[in-house]
């Protein structure tokens, strides 16, 4: 179980995060929107300590970070239980898809280069990679790359999986692809927290909707309630925006 | 005066022997050049407390003096203060006993850390800052992320850079006659002085680093070519 307590977070005298509340249930998949600078990104980078917040506190799976003080332990201790899916991928530019998946495995979770080499391959080949373990990131699409980056993020066996907008990088035909392999491992019960403009997508997978504007969560609540009879007025102004049938009525 | 074609040979061969010298102060120079380089952007990067002035200082005295001035001062501020701390703490060494070319390690070795710390430091810059981010986001400590993800990378974009560095210490290398070291230059000027063909000899000792500097260019290529394994999806 992931439960973030008043977790605010400032960039200068910009208040991006106004004391966050949210709990997720383990197995739970969690959509996150809202529009650009509503902080939504942040809150993701803030769990796994990638931007610090000011004040709050992160528990995850019983452990818990005080972000008022934490301890350079804590926040390694804290990134090890979670893990993250870049918008930009973030694949290191040096190694192979396989060598990217087994950096972690080796370095973090001191797996020996065989048994790691092994299970690396095994994920690749389950978010469809498994002819391209020696290729370099430059030679992979957009589409591919992120995949390796969700095989990385899997190969952690995280308590939770962040999902920095990972499709708003990729060509149209290529988004398909990387929401397959989302929606796949989100049938296993790992849990996710993912960040997207994909409405249909998080309608569908997500088990639990939050929407955000102005560094507060607006409304949260299941896809059916918050899709279909929101009751902030905030909400339904942005859905109305971003649903295709009622944006484009030429 | 007329030129003697036959004397650069022998001028050639006489020089021969004293290439390892040369290659010693420049691959010593390098070595703990790039060290106390990237140590130095470490602490600039990272402004560790104390420390951090004292590395920009050190750059900006560094690159503010030639390379001539810190071999002088080290050839005759060091002896002073080894043997005046070896008195006061009754150790039996003695300055005499460090080797001529110790003296050119050393200097060298601290001229060429402040110039490489701006080569790596480009080199870091030059790395994208998703790369630390991911390196963390999978659990690796600072340390780790630099040794393994950031460092590498930052080396080859830096290669360039670096083997303008190596080039320029080769030829900066020649200063080290200046206390007794015996290095190219050192020994063409000794060959030269049996029987004042001058340039007949330097003509040979230029002929010898230009083929040591072409060597260096072909291992750059060569290393250039395996990284850009990786990179070809970058500008070249």
């Amino acid at each position: 179980m992931i439960k973030l307590s008043r977790i605010s977070k400032s960039f200068g005298r910009n208040e991006v995060l106004k004391g966050i509340d949210l709990t997720v249930e383990k197995g739970e998949v969690v959509a996150i929107l809202g529009p650009s600078g509503s902080g939504k990104t942040t809150l993701l980078r803030c769990i796994n300590y990638l931007e610090k917040p000011s004040d709050g506190e992160i528990s995850i799976a019983e452990f818990t970070v005080n972000c008022r003080k934490p301890a350079k332990k804590d926040i390694h201790t804290l990134r090890q239980k979670t893990a993250m899916v870049f918008q930009q991928y973030n694949l290191f530019r040096h190694k192979t898809a396989l060598e990217n998946v087994m950096e972690g495995l080796v370095v973090v979770k001191k797996l020996t280069k065989e048994e790691a080499r092994k299970l690396s391959a095994e994920l690749l080949e389950k978010v469809g990679l498994g002819t391209k373990l020696d290729a370099y990131p430059s030679q992979l699409s957009g589409g591919q790359q992120q995949r390796v980056g969700i095989a990385r993020a899997l190969a952690l066996n995280p308590e939770v999986i962040l999902f920095d907008e990972p499709t708003s990088a990729l060509d149209p035909e290529l988004v398909g692809e990387v929401l397959a392999v989302i929606r796949k491992i989100a049938k296993e019960g790992i849990t996710m927290i993912i960040v997207t403009h994909e409405m249909g997508f998080a309608q569908d997978v997500a088990n639990h909707v939050v929407f955000m504007d102005g560094g507060v969560i607006v409304e949260e609540g299941s896809p059916k309630v918050i899709f279909q009879s929101p009751k902030e007025e905030r909400t339904k102004q942005f859905l109305a925006r971003i649903t295709p049938e009622s944006a484009y009525s030429i | 005066m007329t030129l003697d074609p036959s004397f650069i040979w022998t001028a050639f061969v006489q020089i021969l022997p004293a290439i390892p010298t040369t290659l010693y102060i420049t691959i010593v120079s390098m070595f703990f050049g790039l060290l106390i380089g990237t140590a130095v952007v470490l602490i600039r990067i990272y402004k560790v407390p104390v420390l951090h002035p004292l590395a920009a200082g050190y750059v900006t005295l560094i690159r503010g003096t030639p390379m001539l001035t810190h071999l002088l001062l080290i050839y005759f501020g060091l002896p002073m203060l080894i043997d005046s701390l070896a008195e006061s703490f009754g150790w039996s060494f003695r300055s005499v006993s460090i080797p001529m070319i110790g003296f050119a390690y050393i200097s060298f070795s601290i001229t060429a850390g402040a110039y490489m710390s701006e080569v790596v430091r480009s080199g870091i810059i030059a790395v994208d800052r998703g790369q630390l981010e991911a390196a963390h986001s999978v659990g690796m400590t600072t340390f780790q992320a630099l040794r393994r993800i950031v460092l590498p990378q930052a080396f080859a974009a830096s290669l360039p850079n670096l083997s303008n560095g190596v080039i320029g210490m080769l030829h900066g290398s020649t200063l080290a006659f200046t206390v007794s070291v015996v290095d190219i230059n050192a020994q063409a000027q000794i060959v030269a002085s049996s029987n004042w063909k001058f340039f007949e000899a330097y003509l040979a000792a230029a002929v010898i680093f230009w083929g040591l500097t072409v060597l260096v260019e072909r291992l750059t290529a060569l290393i250039e070519k395996r990284i850009n394994l990786y990179n070809r999806g970058g500008v070249t």
